[in-house]
């Protein structure tokens, strides 16, 4: 099957900082890709560039099959930016009407839709609260729902449970899954090692490129440890000998 | 309490300060500039004031005593045109070219002459030279008025003896019975939009940037173009609707006078709401917080209070300042609402203001697009 993100050489240079070094990498469809790395890694840079925000320096990156950057794909790609990204001032039915005006839908597609998906993320009651009002998890979980409202088929999650508490992580990856099952593909970054075991293939990312890539399974048997985080240390320290 | 703990501070503060240059920037040379607008705008007279004559006296040479009186015009405050009839000289000051029209009447020489010599077969009353001011902007007609009194009071004296001579500046072109809060209230409906507009969307484009609400917005469908547009007609909106209450207060409150069509100043407003708008994105790309973006507050606000011709006219800012004034987008809208509101001149007199303001509308516009879709 044709892959939903290809990836090619990829370089970033920020004036003499290179954040991305020869990345290359794919993500296939229906798969849930997860990028590891620590903070600096360049995953943010990668979603970037992929989103079509950031212009890579060289190499070239492929979202469904179009060259990034093109303003024509925006449609059926979801991004969620690492920070919240919602009008604080404006209740959660704003803020999703909003979004869904931008990517064109119909008032009565944003009735329907918002109304599933308070219900996935179990906020059905705060449709007309302010986002201010809100407690953190739930700002995340309507951010989630503000991705989700145009129904595309490729999401971008950058460090989407960042500030998030272990419950509502795990709640999350619930919902990833299930939308996995629903046929969506995921690039997901974090820096949380654990939370990847739920991802299909796992790219461990250090300065700028992948140092090691498989499934969790794959990865912690070939390092012979018991955690994605001992697996990733294992890869770093070779890395660094080399 | 600690000293120490305190001196820490202190040097964190001082720290921030020498890492952020434009704080420091706009510590140091803001105020400077304040005071320097402030001094030369507030010490400047009124020059070059362009006036018509229309000269009525038939008398020629040393013997003309108009031409005495003109020739004792202050010439750095008036600058003197002649017209051969009043109506022509009134079409000047109609179409903008001119402030006053002084006339003096026929035979005006020997008409003095006669009162003077004590004829009993001429009137006793005094011999009169009218003048036309436009009193839309007081801050010029009465430096016109002050200048033609002390003209004809020095020819007087240099005569040597009493001469029945009198101004007549009642009569007026515009503005019959304007005060200074008619003069002031255009000007004043105008800076603030421009300064709540730029602060606005200075603010929220600021936020837009750190809430990560921008991100989401540049990877959807929407295009920057859409995006500023849309920012335009709400602070268009914003703009019409904050000069509209503003206005009503000054005609209840101020009893402002308003000869023209407000819908036209409105659009004038609107106009220079858009403007801001631009300039409000454009600044917002060199702020990285809220915090930064007030910082230029001051730079948006005080050169358009003091050189736009809000509370003093252009004519009494000195002449290598007013490039400056042209180059500030409040100019041309104070000048065009005034018109509207104080003589009631329509879109045939004031479009060249409107497309000032629709070629800073355009410019600021058309950067601040370009400005969003430069991607790294």
């Amino acid at each position: 099957m044709k892959d939903d993100v290809c990836i090619r050489n990829l370089e970033k240079d920020f004036g003499g900082f290179k954040a991305i070094n020869n990345l290359s990498l794919r993500v296939k469809h229906g798969e849930i890709y997860g990028l590891l790395g620590p903070n600096g890694a360049g995953k943010t840079t990668a979603i970037k560039i992929l989103c079509g925000l950031l212009r890579p320096s060289s190499g070239e990156a492929y979202v469904l099959g179009t060259k990034v950057p093109d303003p024509g794909m925006a449609s059926s790609v979801g991004y969620m930016p690492q920070e919240l990204a919602l009008y604080r001032n404006l209740t959660v039915h704003e803020n999703l009407a909003f979004y869904g005006e931008v990517f064109g839908l119909s008032k009565k597609e944003i009735e329907t839709r918002e109304q599933a998906l308070l219900k996935l993320v179990d906020l059905e009651a705060s449709k007309d609260v302010l986002i201010d009002e809100l407690s953190g998890g739930m700002q995340h979980r309507i951010s989630l729902a503000c991705t989700l409202l145009h129904e595309p088929q490729l999401l971008f999650l950058d460090e989407p449970t960042v500030g998030v508490d272990p419950d509502l992580r795990a709640t999350f990856w619930r919902y990833f899954e299930g939308l996995r099952d629903a046929g969506i593909t995921m690039l997901i970054t974090t820096h949380y090692m654990d939370e990847a075991r739920h991802c299909d293939r796992i790219g461990f990312m250090r300065d700028g490129r992948i140092i090691a890539e498989g499934s969790p399974q794959e990865l912690l048997e070939l390092t012979h440890t018991d955690s994605l985080e001992d697996a990733f240390l294992a890869y770093s320290r070779t890395e660094g000998l080399q | 309490m600690k000293a120490s703990r305190a001196f820490a501070v202190t040097k964190r503060v001082l720290r921030d300060l020498k890492n952020d240059r434009r704080q420091l920037a706009l510590i140091f040379i803001a105020p400077l500039l304040v005071i320097s607008i402030f001094g030369v705008a507030f010490t400047g007279n009124v020059k070059d004031v362009h006036v018509v004559v229309v000269n009525g006296d038939t008398a020629v040479g040393n013997s003309s005593l108009s031409d005495k009186i003109i020739s004792n015009f202050d010439t750095s405050v008036l600058n003197v045109a002649y017209a051969n009839s009043e109506s022509e000289a009134v079409g000047q000051v109609q179409n903008g070219s001119a402030s006053a029209v002084i006339v003096f009447p026929a035979n005006f020489t020997q008409s003095v002459a006669a009162r003077a010599s004590g004829q009993t077969s001429v009137a006793k009353e005094n011999v009169t030279i009218t003048l036309l001011a436009d009193k839309s902007n007081p801050n010029v007609s009465d430096p016109i008025i002050a200048t033609v009194n002390t003209a004809v009071a020095q020819t007087i004296q240099g005569l040597g003896r009493q001469a029945p001579v009198s101004v007549d500046s009642s009569n007026a072109i515009y503005g019959a019975n304007a005060q200074f809060i008619d003069f002031f209230a255009p000007g004043i409906l105008c800076i603030a939009v421009w300064q709540l507009t730029t602060l606005l969307t200075l603010i929220s484009f600021v936020g837009e940037r750190t809430s990560g609400t921008l991100f989401r917005l540049l990877a959807s469908p929407l295009k920057e173009s859409e995006l500023v547009a849309g920012y335009a007609v709400a602070f268009g909106i914003i703009g019409t609707a904050q000069s509209a209450v503003l206005l009503t207060a000054s005609v209840i409150l101020f009893h402002v006078t308003i000869v023209g069509d407000v819908l036209l100043a409105f659009g004038v407003i609107a106009l220079l709401a858009v403007v801001s708008e631009g300039l409000g994105i454009l600044l917002s790309s060199f702020a990285r917080r809220e915090a930064q973006a007030i910082q230029f507050l001051p730079i948006v606000v005080l050169p358009a209070f003091l050189l736009s011709g809000v509370f003093w006219p252009i004519q009494a800012i000195p002449t290598w300042l007013r490039p400056v004034s042209y180059l500030i987008p409040v100019t041309y809208a104070v000048e065009a609402v005034r018109s509207v509101i104080l003589r009631g001149w329509g879109i045939d007199k004031i479009y060249p203001d409107v497309i000032a303001l629709l070629i800073f509308a355009s410019v600021f516009l058309s950067l601040a697009t370009l400005l969003l879709r430069r991607r790294e």
